[in-house]
């Protein structure tokens, strides 16, 4: 955790230092505000990095105003559902880029009742169907939002 | 003048003006509960059916929607998490936790409850203060507003620690929500900046796939792992109850709740500011509420006071915004710009006519906001148990529908794949920052604010150089985000010099 920790802020300094170096190079009134910005992050990145490296960082403390990660599941079992839930967010977009969104919206459900939470067939085309439908009715004839084309069916000339 | 009042009550209530309200009622309550849609970008498309109305039934028809839209996204942030609206965001950060705690009954209750008096405080003030606000937004400049919204992200990260380390990781987040935001072309000059050589960039990041993946993804991730319901293996609530209970919980905080609405208020009268600002200034008020470091451990985890100050601010800054847009035609957001416009469509010109020629149609406005919700609230309160009972809904059957409105949502925001590219990697690096304790609300403040500081900063300079840092307002507003963000410090100072005191 405080290994994660670590790199977590490492990220960050990184992500401030290239920030700072990017800006320097542009227009006053461009560089203004990133740089009034950007310089007391890094500074106080720095700060918490060397807190963490001398020890003083409390681990174990969370966020105030902020949820909690559950920490009833053993933590083997919660990083392979973590990486399982991440497959399926990556996949789901990975289907909106081949077939868009009106093939997408099916297909994701019935895989994912299907093979994911293990619900029965008619159940699982039942639900998959009138999701389907409730997409259909309120995005696309309601408030007509222009769902792209999958990179499949453009290939087709479809 | 009370006249006036009593025809605008007339007004709302004629057939065709009350049903236009109901139509544009629903529809609001639909697009607050579906995320990404937002109640700006429905105001726009529904501009054209005004053509045709009276002005009193377009208002009616048009207010209705906008403000009932901000009451229901708040049904969605707390159910399943996900902000309905941009402006409910602040909702989800301890609505979700009570309904993973089996409290989703009470914390709706309390939500719409606050958000019904918020939005009757908001009219109230609209009502009164048309008249005499003027002086108050004149008094404001960019030097002025500059400062306001540096207090606004003070507040809520100099409460983000229970220690003086903890507050580091705050401050840090939001100055990294505030470099993320200057993304894109720079308003002034033009100049791409951080634009990674992509086109997508060159407008900024979009509010709603980064907000939407910044609160989404890490609760639909936590739901997966932990493989239950929302309010897990719980006991179900007795809902209707609960319901209750959270309208109690308004009233016996009714004090949080009206100084919420005031910020509210006061906040959507300052023009740019709107309601992304007004309900985490409310948040980071209701956590002050907090009387020791202990209790203030408690936000974030489910404390119903984190509900009821984002749930009044929100409706109230309805009423707030207004005021400028109506007396002034200065709208104060881009849904009352695009209000402005129905104004001009009906052949009026906002200012003082509005309190003359037009006094009873401006009161029109007020008895919508206030009608308007009050039916929302009463329809809602009687559905909410209903509602609530889908924090019982497995996991496994559950997430695959907020995938879908959380993928769908964010790529309303431009109609692009990348928007969703934008939602996971905000929700990987949101997942990270609660998995470390690195709070988000600061993050979201800084994200929300980052292009209106901006402006605000380069008008200040350019108008006054640095002179404008001796205008006494500016300096009165100086001192008072110092004592922000000293004041967890006094708290903890006065509560250690009592402990032994007690011991």
């Amino acid at each position: 955790m405080r290994k994660g920790n670590f790199f977590f802020c490492i990220f960050l300094i990184a992500i401030a230092a290239y920030a700072t170096f990017a800006a320097t190079g542009w227009s006053f009134k461009t560089k203004l505000f990133p740089l009034a910005v950007s310089i007391p992050l890094l500074t106080l990145l720095v700060i918490q990095l060397l807190l963490m490296i001398g020890g003083k960082e409390q681990t174990g403390e969370s966020a105030v105003m902020d949820i909690d990660f559950s920490i009833e599941v053993p933590p083997e079992v919660a990083r392979r559902r973590v990486f399982g839930i991440f497959g399926w967010i990556v996949g789901f977009i990975v289907l909106v880029y081949l077939l868009g969104f009106p093939l997408t919206v099916p297909l994701f459900i019935f895989l994912y009742l299907k093979l994911q939470s293990n619900i029965g067939w008619l159940t699982t085309v039942a639900i998959t169907v009138v999701t389907w439908g409730c997409f259909y009715l309120l995005f696309q004839s309601l408030v007509h939002i222009q769902f792209e084309a999958g990179a499949i069916q453009s290939w087709l000339g479809m | 003048m009370f006249d006036a009042f009593i025809e605008g009550l007339i007004l709302v209530l004629q057939w065709k003006a009350f049903s236009l309200m109901l139509v544009g009622m629903a529809l609001g309550f639909c697009v607050g509960l579906l995320p990404g849609i937002g109640g700006a970008a429905t105001l726009a498309l529904m501009i054209p059916f005004i053509f045709k109305m009276s002005p009193a039934e377009a208002f009616a028809f048009l207010l209705g929607m906008h403000s009932v839209a901000a009451t229901t996204g708040d049904i969605t942030s707390v159910l399943f998490g996900v902000p309905g609206e941009a402006i409910s965001a602040a909702t989800v950060v301890d609505g979700y936790p009570m309904a993973k705690k089996g409290e989703a009954g009470r914390a709706l209750g309390a939500a719409l409850m606050s958000s019904l008096l918020g939005a009757l405080i908001g009219a109230v003030a609209l009502a009164l203060a048309v008249p005499i606000v003027r002086p108050l937004v004149l008094t404001f400049g960019s030097p002025e507003l500059f400062m306001l919204s540096l207090i606004g992200i003070s507040c809520i990260t100099s409460l983000s620690g229970t220690t003086t380390r903890g507050q580091i990781k705050g401050f840090a987040m939001g100055l990294f929500g505030l470099l993320i935001s200057t993304i894109g072309q720079e308003r002034q000059s033009g100049s791409l900046r951080f634009d990674l050589g992509m086109m997508y960039l060159w407008d900024g990041l979009d509010f709603v796939p980064v907000l939407v993946g910044i609160f989404a993804i890490p609760e639909i991730i936590d739901l997966a792992v932990r493989g239950t319901s929302i309010a897990g293996d719980r006991p179900p609530e007795n809902l209707s109850s609960g319901v209750m209970e959270g309208v109690k919980d308004t009233f016996r905080h009714f004090w949080l709740v009206f100084r919420c609405s005031i910020i509210g208020v006061f906040v959507g009268i300052m023009p740019g500011a709107g309601g992304g600002v007004a309900q985490w200034m409310a948040y980071a008020h209701a956590v002050q509420s907090a009387t020791d470091s202990k209790e203030r451990g408690g936000f974030g985890k489910g404390d119903i006071r984190g509900v009821l100050g984002p749930g009044a601010a929100n409706n109230s800054k309805e009423g707030g915004e207004l005021i400028p847009t109506v007396a002034f035609g200065v709208p104060g957001s881009g849904a009352m710009a695009i209000l402005l416009s129905g104004f001009l469509i009906m052949g009026i010109m906002p200012g003082p006519e509005m309190l003359t020629k037009h006094l009873s149609l401006t009161f029109s406005m007020v008895w919508t906001l206030a009608i308007a919700n009050v039916i929302t609230v009463i329809l809602s309160l009687a559905i909410l148990d209903q509602l609530a009972k889908l924090t019982y809904v497995r996991g496994g059957l559950i997430i695959p529908f907020i995938l879908l409105l959380v993928f769908v949502g964010s790529y309303t925001a431009n109609g692009q794949i990348a928007d969703l590219i934008v939602t996971l990697i905000f929700g990987v690096l949101s997942y990270f920052m609660v998995l470390f304790g690195w709070p988000r609300p600061p993050f979201v403040l800084g994200f929300v604010l980052g292009k209106v500081i901006e402006t605000y900063l380069f008008i200040s300079m350019t108008r006054y150089g640095f002179s404008w840092l001796t205008h006494p307002i500016v300096l009165a507003l100086m001192i008072l985000m110092v004592v922000v963000i000293a004041y967890p410090y006094i708290q903890q100072r006065r509560q250690r010099a009592r402990e032994p005191a007690h011991a």
